[in-house]
């Protein structure tokens, strides 16, 4: 743990160091991206470090109990509930890792104080942030691909062969994982200027309301006040509309979403990701270190 | 060393010191069926919206609790009562919370056909109209899914109405992936409905579209059933003409064996199956038990697997 502060500076250190071409350095588009893949890169080892992906272990054992006993419990929906569980198995240690680990990365980095070591870098704090968030992301990346080829395993050893279900499975599984960086955004933003604890709560809340989201807009429809009506609306574009990320239950059908539900969510997922960073960003830049 | 010994010990006795306590608790916890018959709390609708995005998960947990509902009612019945649960006794079961979560599953998951399938098959024995609710919700969130029209026409030639059976499949047999037998079956609930043969083909197709594998033992026991009516059709038959000839009824099979295997090769043209018979010229019930010769009437043998009704 102790290598971590120097690892972190040391890989800044090398993305900062001017190319051999000479030029003006420190604030090349590439070498910005250098220092923050370097931030992220960092940060996704001290994810592996933390034994972030032990959860994969825990992942395992539920889908193989599943897959053994699910049979004689299901009356013949074993690879329905195998999908439905794995997937939501998924989904909840996704939301776990993004809100637990998502609201220290900043902490953390205050805590010890390896902050000002970055910082004292050519690094700006937007930068780290992006960093960091880019850094978790590819934790739950690879979180999310083992599970996915884990559920598909699971699936072909129910089937003992091919099942069509190992294919379609994964369009929800993109939909997983894009709500899941969402939910890292939001993280990283309440992260950026509150406790771990009350980050960890607020985020959690924005998870359970971003799934409540159409009862938001059918509030503000069938809301005879225009004040409610505008507020719920605003609470409505405000807030992530998670529920287009809710494509479990028709992935254990088999049923594939279109292609343009699938792009649009993505669209939106990165577009709400960049608005949360650019926030976070512009809170975390105005904070007193002192 | 030492330490680590005493904290294993710890955990070793704290571990069996729960699990004694657990068994002691169960012990005193009265088997009250009303307990477990406690009403859900929870609509479908409200589940579904409690459970962000788990919704799927959510609709197999109901699944299953249905399927150990009913499993856990048949073993309470066996337990009390001195006879086996069939298909015809499911009523005597008092089902009375399966509706409601098998009504919870599916709005929990429209597209989930299992609990439908199941519904179709066990709800007409306790009350037809809950499968025609839950079936016509079915169709409402699965318009172009064949399988409820099935389902639903199954449920209705239950209850005798074959006009309203037909009509369902035929409104299936038009649906896209519909396999042709479901326009057939139309026709032929149309013109007869009630009779034996409509009710044999019905309940192949059902045993041919179910993987559950309780709903392909309900059909295999009333595939045996319409065979058995036939069996003892024909027995009848001949035990009448004996009497004809005899001016008494057989006091044993064998007396009529000649003529039973006579009528065994020409019996059952539509299911197939011929009469058999034991070493002691005892004609046996698709099940394999012999029948019982009752004066000049044929019974089922008390050992039999076909159900009565």
């Amino acid at each position: 743990m102790s290598q971590m502060p120097s690892d972190a500076t040391r890989r800044i250190d090398s993305a900062s160091s001017p190319p051999p071409t000479g030029g003006s350095p420190n604030n090349s588009p590439t070498l910005s991206l250098r220092r923050t893949f370097a931030i992220a890169r960092n940060a996704f080892r001290e994810a592996v470090r933390d034994r972030v992906l032990y959860n994969l272990v825990l992942f395992v054992l539920l889908l193989i109990g599943g897959a053994i006993f699910l049979g004689e419990l299901s009356a013949g929906q074993e690879a329905k509930i195998i999908v439905d569980l794995g997937l939501s198995a998924m989904l909840l240690f996704g939301v776990f890792i993004a809100i637990f680990v998502g609201v220290g990365l900043v902490y953390k980095e205050i805590e010890r104080r390896t902050l000002y070591a970055i910082l004292s870098k050519p690094v700006s704090r937007g930068q780290f942030l992006l960093g960091k968030y880019l850094g978790l992301c590819a934790t739950l990346f690879v979180n999310v691909l083992i599970m996915g080829l884990g559920v598909s395993l699971a699936l072909v050893y129910i089937h003992r062969g091919w099942d069509p279900l190992v294919v379609n499975i994964w369009p929800a599984i993109l939909l997983i994982y894009f709500e899941l960086a969402i939910m890292t955004g939001v993280a990283l933003l309440f992260s950026s200027f509150s406790s771990p604890a009350l980050s960890a709560l607020l985020t959690f809340f924005v998870f359970i309301i971003g799934h409540f989201s159409s009862d938001l807009k059918a509030l503000a429809n069938s809301s005879s006040s225009a004040s409610a009506r505008f507020v719920f609306r605003a609470l409505y574009y405000l807030l992530p509309n998670l529920t287009n990320y809710s494509a479990i239950a028709a992935a254990s059908h088999g049923t594939v979403p279109d292609l343009a539900s699938v792009l649009l969510a993505i669209a939106y997922a990165i577009v709400y990701s960049a608005l949360l960073l650019a926030a976070a960003s512009l809170i975390f830049g105005r904070r007193n270190f002192k | 060393m030492k330490r680590s010994l005493l904290l294993i010990s710890i955990l070793i006795a704290g571990l069996g010191a729960a699990v004694a306590l657990a068994h002691v608790m169960d012990a005193r916890r009265i088997a009250d069926q009303n307990q477990a018959d406690e009403s859900l709390y929870v609509s479908g609708a409200t589940a579904k919206r409690l459970t962000l995005g788990f919704n799927g998960l959510a609709a197999d947990w109901y699944w299953m609790r249905s399927l150990q509902y009913v499993g856990r009612k048949i073993v309470h019945f066996e337990d009390t009562h001195d006879a086996h649960v069939s298909f015809s006794s499911l009523a005597d079961l008092d089902l009375r919370l399966l509706p409601s979560l098998l009504k919870v599953s599916t709005t929990l998951d429209p597209q989930f056909m299992a609990p439908y399938e199941f519904g179709a098959t066990i709800l007409p024995e306790i009350n037809s109209d809950y499968a025609i609710e839950l079936l016509n919700s079915g169709i409402a969130a699965n318009p172009r899914e064949w399988r409820l029209y099935q389902h639903l026409g199954y449920v209705y030639w239950k209850r005798n109405d074959y006009q309203k059976a037909s009509e369902l499949y035929t409104a299936g047999g038009k649906l896209p992936g519909a396999p042709p037998w479901m326009a057939a079956m139309g026709a032929r609930m149309k013109a007869e409905g009630g009779s034996r043969n409509s009710a044999r083909e019905m309940y192949r197709h059902l045993y041919d579209s179910s993987k559950d594998k309780a709903v392909q033992d309900m059909v295999e026991k009333q595939l045996m059933r319409l065979d058995s009516l036939d069996d003892r059709e024909m027995i009848r038959q001949v035990i009448a003409a004996y009497q004809e000839k005899n001016g008494r009824c057989p006091v044993s099979w064998r007396e009529i064996s000649g003529q039973l295997s006579a009528a065994r090769m020409v019996s059952t043209p539509n299911s197939g199956r011929a009469l058999k018979m034991d070493a002691t010229g005892a004609p046996l019930d698709p099940s394999g038990v012999a029948y019982w010769l009752e004066g000049c009437d044929v019974e089922l043998g008390k050992e039999t697997q076909v159900p009565r009704k």
